[in-house]
């Protein structure tokens, strides 16, 4: 047997069912070998594609993401995907061919130190120096993708270690992959802090849903009653609906979700990891908090807010031991859900054009709970953010760390192959489409019937927006007016396409949507100037929100 | 500047000097002088580094304590030898 058919076996015995990838020179003998395995093969258009989409199939699923590419370019390609994967702590295997070992270090041709570039971005990397140990490594990489705070995992393989013939050994270990439980002197702490607490406040993050804890989650906001914010990947982890959800925290998060934060006295950090998209300026964040902080991950604590009681460990045992009833936060709780209610989203906008946020509410509306979203980068991403009602946060898909335009499609194609009669949905921009727009094809392909929302407002909308409010309107290669027919576009790769230019006709548009069997792709235009209310500007604290009307005023001025 | 001297053990693999290096300059601490040598059987490198920078040691500490292969990290006095080494701080954030 051959090294790629050991590599083939192996990944068959992790349960592997689809792989996307793209085939060259240093990576055909394991698709040589792909041929006789049960193993679903996608081939995107490119690999770029291949990783993003490994990832939006293992947050819309809990499993490893597999993708695969070939060397050189196939392999540099696929980075993006695996930072991507990175940032946001997405298990991923990424499998890369490489030429042959006597080539290695001579600068032949394709060859390029993959595992090199990659060292900043993955959790691991292996480099197959034997056929023989290759069983081992796959078993390894995957519990290492997965286990404690998951992440991507490189497996470079030479092509002659993959055309080697050897005798195939089975690996098997038993080693758990169940994180640490918390010290029970951080739990006691941690209660003691709770009791203590007149304002207290849940601060929720991706690390809920990836690290499978959302019951866990879920009993300990019934039972404490503790209002919770979250973060863009911690959305779900409470219905948006529930009382106690008070919204996405940050940038362009809610009034009411930045000012419980700001004006708490205890912050219980679950999952999340402080960063400066959520927090606004690091020094005024939450002034007035003590802070307990669970995570799998010990280097986030302390990282860039002092903790002060860390729990670290499975955040599903962390949080059962911290589920109790708690006295005295009934006044702060109605203080919360009454300026949630004050703070309520307004969908009357005035003029005729399409109003993305309430676009997005009906779509939200209509599509259901069952749903699944995957968004590209700017402000289309926040207003699905914004507007859009979540269940889970597999719900959600939304490049959050590393904020990578083109993820959406790629993603939207990972998670309707894991859910081929699920309702899935990529919400774009006409910046972001263009950037793995090849991937309709991948759609035509495989008849994937995933519905794109492109929002169309002939400019990079979020760099505009910046520079409108940022930098006195000194408008910086931010028009797209040039942009293709998008419509045309996809219909030239044979998907159906339809154009919507007026807010009377948003009702209609989503009935063809969500009716179309197939793959489909609604064109939607919408103001040049909309911006992404409200926001907290660069450098500025979550306390200093600026609203529309606030900005409206000041320039009338 | 906040000077100090990590004692790390980690598996001979592929790329693991090359990791911890890259781990030390993305968290943005300076190297200032290092030692490395294969353990007797070969398995494993013992690694003593000398880093400064404005954060925490514990920064540092905590994201080479992640690394797959690395199995031991201390702060020790320069030159300290195995015995002598107090443990790094691992509750303290």
């Amino acid at each position: 047997m051959k090294g790629a058919e050991f590599l083939v076996k192996a990944l068959e015995h992790e349960g592997v069912e689809i792989i996307f990838g793209y085939p060259g020179g240093a990576i055909m003998p394991v698709y040589d070998a792909l041929l006789d395995s049960k193993i679903r093969h996608i081939l995107v258009r490119h690999e770029q594609a291949a990783a993003l989409a490994a990832d939006g199939y293992a947050r819309a699923t809990g499993k490893v993401g597999v993708c695969m590419a070939t060397s050189g370019p196939g392999a540099t390609n696929l980075v993006t995907g695996i930072a991507n994967a990175y940032m946001d702590s997405v298990p991923m295997v990424a499998i890369t061919g490489q030429v042959a070992t006597s080539l290695m270090g001579t600068d032949a041709f394709q060859e390029v130190d993959i595992f090199g570039i990659t060292l900043p971005v993955v959790k691991h990397s292996f480099l197959a120096k034997t056929a023989a140990e290759l069983p081992r490594i796959v078993h390894e990489a995957f519990r290492i993708a997965r286990s404690g705070r998951p992440g991507p995992v490189l497996i470079d393989l030479p092509k002659d270690i993959a055309n080697t013939v050897a005798a195939y050994e089975f690996h098997e270990d038993d080693s758990s992959e169940e994180s640490a439980e918390p010290s029970e002197e951080s739990i006691t702490r941690a209660l003691t802090l709770m009791h203590e607490s007149r304002n207290p406040v849940v601060y929720a993050g991706g690390g809920i849903g990836m690290g499978n804890a959302l019951d866990e989650f879920r009993a300990f906001i019934e039972t404490t009653r503790i209002p919770a914010v979250a973060t863009l990947k911690g959305l779900g982890a409470l219905p948006t609906t529930h009382e106690l959800a008070l919204g996405m925290m940050g940038m362009h998060g809610t009034k009411t979700a930045n000012h419980a934060v700001q004006t708490c006295d205890l912050l219980i950090c679950v999952g999340a990891r402080f960063d400066d998209r959520a927090t606004g300026r690091l020094n005024a964040f939450a002034p007035n908090a003590r802070v307990i902080h669970l995570d799998v991950d010990r280097a986030e604590v302390g990282k860039l807010r002092r903790a002060d009681v860390p729990v670290i460990g499975n955040l599903r045992h962390a949080l059962k031991a911290l589920t109790c009833k708690l006295g005295n936060i009934e006044p702060w709780r109605r203080e919360c859900t009454a300026s949630k209610e004050t703070h309520a989203w307004d969908y009357a906008a005035p003029g005729t054009e399409v109003y993305a946020p309430g676009f997005l509410k009906s779509l939200s509306d209509r599509a259901g709970d069952d749903s699944i979203v995957a968004c590209d980068v700017g402000q289309h991403q926040m207003w699905v953010a914004q507007h859009f009602h979540f269940n889970r946060p597999s719900q959600h898909l939304s490049s959050g760390g590393l904020g990578t335009m083109g993820y959406g499609l790629p993603a939207a194609i990972g998670a309707q192959l894991a859910f081929p009669n699920a309702c899935v949905i990529n919400v774009s921009g006409d910046g972001s489409i263009m950037m793995n727009l090849q991937e309709l094809a991948t759609l035509r392909r495989y008849d994937l019937p995933v519905k794109i929302v492109l929002f169309d407002n002939r400019a990079l909308g979020m760099v505009r927006q910046w520079q409108e409010l940022f930098h006195d309107k000194r408008y910086s290669e931010v028009d797209l007016s040039d942009n293709p027919d998008f419509c045309r576009v996809a219909e030239s790769m044979g998907i159906p396409a339809f154009r919507v230019e007026d807010r009377a006709d948003v009702s209609g548009a989503i009935d063809r949507l969500l009716a179309e069997p197939g793959p489909v792709l609604a064109h939607v235009l919408i103001h040049q100037e909309a911006n992404v209310w409200p926001i907290v500007g660069p450098g500025r604290s979550n306390s200093e929100m600026l609203h529309e009307h606030e900005v409206a005023r000041e320039v009338a001025r | 500047m906040n000077k100090f001297t990590l004692q790390l053990r980690v598996k001979h693999s592929e790329g693991a000097l090359v990791r911890i290096l890259g781990v030390t300059r993305r968290r943005r601490f300076d190297l200032l002088h290092l030692t490395a040598d294969t353990t007797e059987d070969g398995h494993f490198l013992d690694i003593q580094m000398t880093v400064q920078a404005d954060r925490a040691e514990n920064t540092l500490v905590r994201q080479i304590e992640k690394l797959e292969d690395v199995s031991q990290v201390e702060v020790v006095e320069p030159g300290e030898t195995a015995g002598e080494r107090r443990t790094a701080r691992s509750t303290a954030c």
